[in-house]
């Protein structure tokens, strides 16, 4: 594509805006590329690309995902752009791009690694062919922005390159048929002994046969429409799978990944099913890229999920958990109150979840809570739940429409003030589950729930003492 | 009692269908049956008492076309009987002259309605709804890729006091027609508006107390002093 004068006053406005943002100690990581994009709208098809660009797309995971392929290269010395820490719209993605090239606009790194908003794809893909696209998932995410999956699919059928190699769940059947056309590569997990025969969660974007109408039959379910499956009538089922985990051994945290004859084991750094997944991802495209098995294992060993998203503390004998819940998102959502469920022990569960974006915004539309499984906090394990933020007297009638009893559910407006009411006799957890926009709110809560924990622990052993003496 | 939900394997996005909860919540002993797409409705052959339409994607929207339009007369014919119809989201197009894409090709709809949708699939339309049925308020959420156009002022569901009605333009939102009631609202309508709940409740003949009154109604009454508070 033919630069042009446009193309060179964007480059160098961009980069030099950047510099200037940088000596204001402001983040240079989206307005240098808005800034291009509003003076060359085709920026991101001139500038120059490196020879490999990984793009990281879907509706769960694709933050996690990029964060670890990014480690694991840096760790083996590769070097590469990235836009870890800037937006995954077309500005954020053209900022990452400047700042890969010289200034004439050519690339001085061989590879990227590109998160992709989806709904992102008419604005980034016909300018920039990935050499591999990976689509973690597809489910339904906001509403409000990405409506419903057959939207986002079509869309990324649409606008996917067709020389892109798509890295793709095959236990997805909504991510697995996108751009039928593409080479592809499949990655998944076999049979599991928690896998369940019918689903039990409220949201299943594909429950019959897109092709033939008749409804699906699952093999095995794992959550939401994850799992393997058939159409009784037609020929519409589940790919066979390129990157098949044949074992996962929970006990010692270790994977065996299947790809042809070869069978290899890796170092698992999380118990969770959706990060499972997101490692199973990063093994499958870092193989694809070249890497062997003992370069991709011995990085990936040092990796921890982000501190933002989890953390674990224990406090006097009490273990607090953050965990991101994203609002407005039912599946992310849903899996994270399937984990505490079926997490050991008492516990209570502080649900931090409106999203305060929008309720900045005036309001907020809570039709979301209705696809998000809230039944999974019925759970007699579950002692206390402590329902806070503007959209508390909404959250409490979708807990009752949980079916779960009034008696254990606390909730009041002011996030704070609601914690004095959290009874900790006999918890073993305490859970925070809190939004993208609550980061500020969920560090708050988990100073004050460290203190009541060590005051509680402080109370109980002089009142043993007394006692002793008495 | 009997309610029939149409096709809940397809038409059930942004958890609509706990208006088919709720009111199970509220009405214990009636009976809920669940037609698939595959299956002939029930409505063809039986007395239903209510008939429920989930929003959809736009591919099944053609698909519930094909499906509903055999079956038109005796929509009409229901209709007319005052059976309890409610459609949310874009359910109420199917029922519309046609639907217009982008490219200007048209999907015909059942015709029922003299009104007809545009769609915008790179425009994604959202706001709140506040308005007046009847004696009560509404309130509502509207997320939609499409507008419809056509005269409903004989036959408003919602005058709108903020937020749009059926377009931009309009401040007369939805359908309604003798007991059947069509709106772009989605989400759980049934849990916002508890007192429009009870008319549904009283439209189909009982005196039913809507369940989980008294939360459901402090729910509804702060979001209709937070919408107030909106520009």
């Amino acid at each position: 594509m033919k630069k042009g004068f446009k193309f060179y006053i964007a480059l160098w406005g961009a980069k030099f805006g950047t510099v200037l943002l940088k000596l204001f100690r402001r983040n240079a990581t989206f307005f240098p590329g808005k800034f291009a994009l509003k003076i060359c709208p085709d920026f991101i098809g001139k500038v120059g690309k490196p020879k490999t660009i990984i793009a990281v797309t879907g509706t769960n995971g694709k933050t996690t995902v990029c964060n670890m392929i990014e480690d694991i290269l840096k760790d083996n010395n590769y070097v590469f752009i990235d836009n870890k820490y800037g937006s995954n719209i077309d500005a954020g993605i053209t900022t990452t791009l400047i700042s890969g090239v010289s200034f004439m606009g050519k690339s001085k790194k061989d590879l990227a690694v590109l998160e992709v908003d989806e709904r992102s794809a008419p604005k980034v893909y016909p300018y920039l062919t990935p050499t591999y696209l990976v689509c973690t998932n597809l489910f339904r995410d906001s509403l409000i922005r990405n409506a419903h999956t057959e939207f986002i699919s079509g869309i990324l059928t649409k606008y996917i390159p067709k020389e892109t190699t798509l890295i793709l769940n095959g236990d997805d059947l909504i991510t697995s048929n996108i751009a039928p056309e593409n080479k592809r590569v499949y990655f998944g997990i076999d049979k599991l002994d928690t896998d369940m025969d019918k689903c039990e969660n409220l949201s299943r974007d594909i429950i019959a046969c897109p092709k033939c109408n008749t409804k699906l039959v699952y093999d095995y379910v794992r959550y939401n429409h994850i799992g393997k499956a058939h159409c009784p009538k037609c020929d519409f089922k589940s790919p066979e799978v390129d990157y098949l985990v044949t074992n996962l051994n929970l006990k010692n945290m270790k994977l065996t990944l299947k790809n042809g004859s070869l069978e290899e084991e890796y170092d698992l750094i999380s118990d969770n099913i959706i990060n499972i997944y997101n490692i199973v991802t990063v093994i499958t495209v870092l193989k694809q890229i070249g890497l062997s098995k003992e370069q991709i294992n011995a990085s990936l060993k040092k990796q921890k999920i982000v501190d933002t998203r989890y953390s674990e503390e224990v406090v006097d004998g009490v273990k607090v958990i953050t965990h991101l819940a994203k609002g407005m998102n039912p599946i992310a959502c849903s899996r994270v109150f399937d984990y505490v469920r079926k997490y050991k022990g008492n516990k209570v569960v502080i649900l931090l979840l409106d999203d305060l974006h929008e309720a900045a915004r005036g309001s907020e539309n809570t039709a979301w809570q209705y696809d998000t499984d809230y039944e999974f906090l019925n759970d007699d394990s579950i002692k206390q739940i402590i329902l806070a933020g503007v959209r508390y007297l909404d959250g409490y009638v979708r807990l009752q429409m949980a079916g779960i009893d009034k008696n254990k559910i606390y909730y009041q407006r002011d996030e704070i003030s609601a914690l004095d009411n959290i009874k900790l006799d006999e918890i073993e957890t305490v859970f925070i589950l809190h939004d993208l926009y609550s980061m500020e709110l969920k560090d708050a809560a988990k100073k004050k729930i460290e203190v009541m924990i060590r005051n509680k622990e402080e109370k109980e052993s002089r009142d043993s003492s007394q006692e002793n003496r008495e | 009692m009997k309610i029939e939900i149409l096709f809940p394997e397809f038409c059930n996005l942004y958890g609509d269908m706990f208006n088919m909860k709720y009111l199970k919540k509220c009405i214990p002993d009636a009976e809920f049956i669940e037609t698939a797409l595959e299956e002939e409705p029930a409505f063809v052959k039986e007395n239903v008492n209510l008939i429920y339409l989930g929003p959809m994607t736009e591919k099944t929207q053609e698909k519930v076309i094909s499906k509903l339009l055999p079956y038109k007369t005796r929509i009409i014919e229901l209709i007319d009987k005052n059976v309890v119809f409610l459609f949310t989201g874009n359910a109420l197009e199917v029922l519309g002259n046609y639907i217009e894409n982008e490219d200007g090709t048209k999907i015909d709809g059942l015709g029922i309605f003299d009104v007809y949708a545009k769609r915008d699939m790179f425009h994604r339309h959202n706001s709140f709804l506040i308005g007046k049925y009847e004696d009560i308020e509404i309130i509502g959420f509207k997320s939609q890729f499409t507008m419809l156009y056509g005269n409903n002022t004989d036959m408003t569901f919602v005058e709108v006091e903020k937020g749009i009605g059926i377009n931009k333009e309009s401040k007369l939102e939805g359908i309604k027609k003798n007991n059947f009631i069509g709106t772009y609202l989605i989400g759980p309508l049934l849990i916002l508006n508890p007192l429009f709940t009870k008319k549904i409740l009283e439209m189909l003949g009982l005196n039913n107390e809507v369940a989980l009154k008294e939360d459901t109604m402090a729910a509804y009454e702060a979001r209709i002093k937070e919408l107030r508070k909106l520009g």
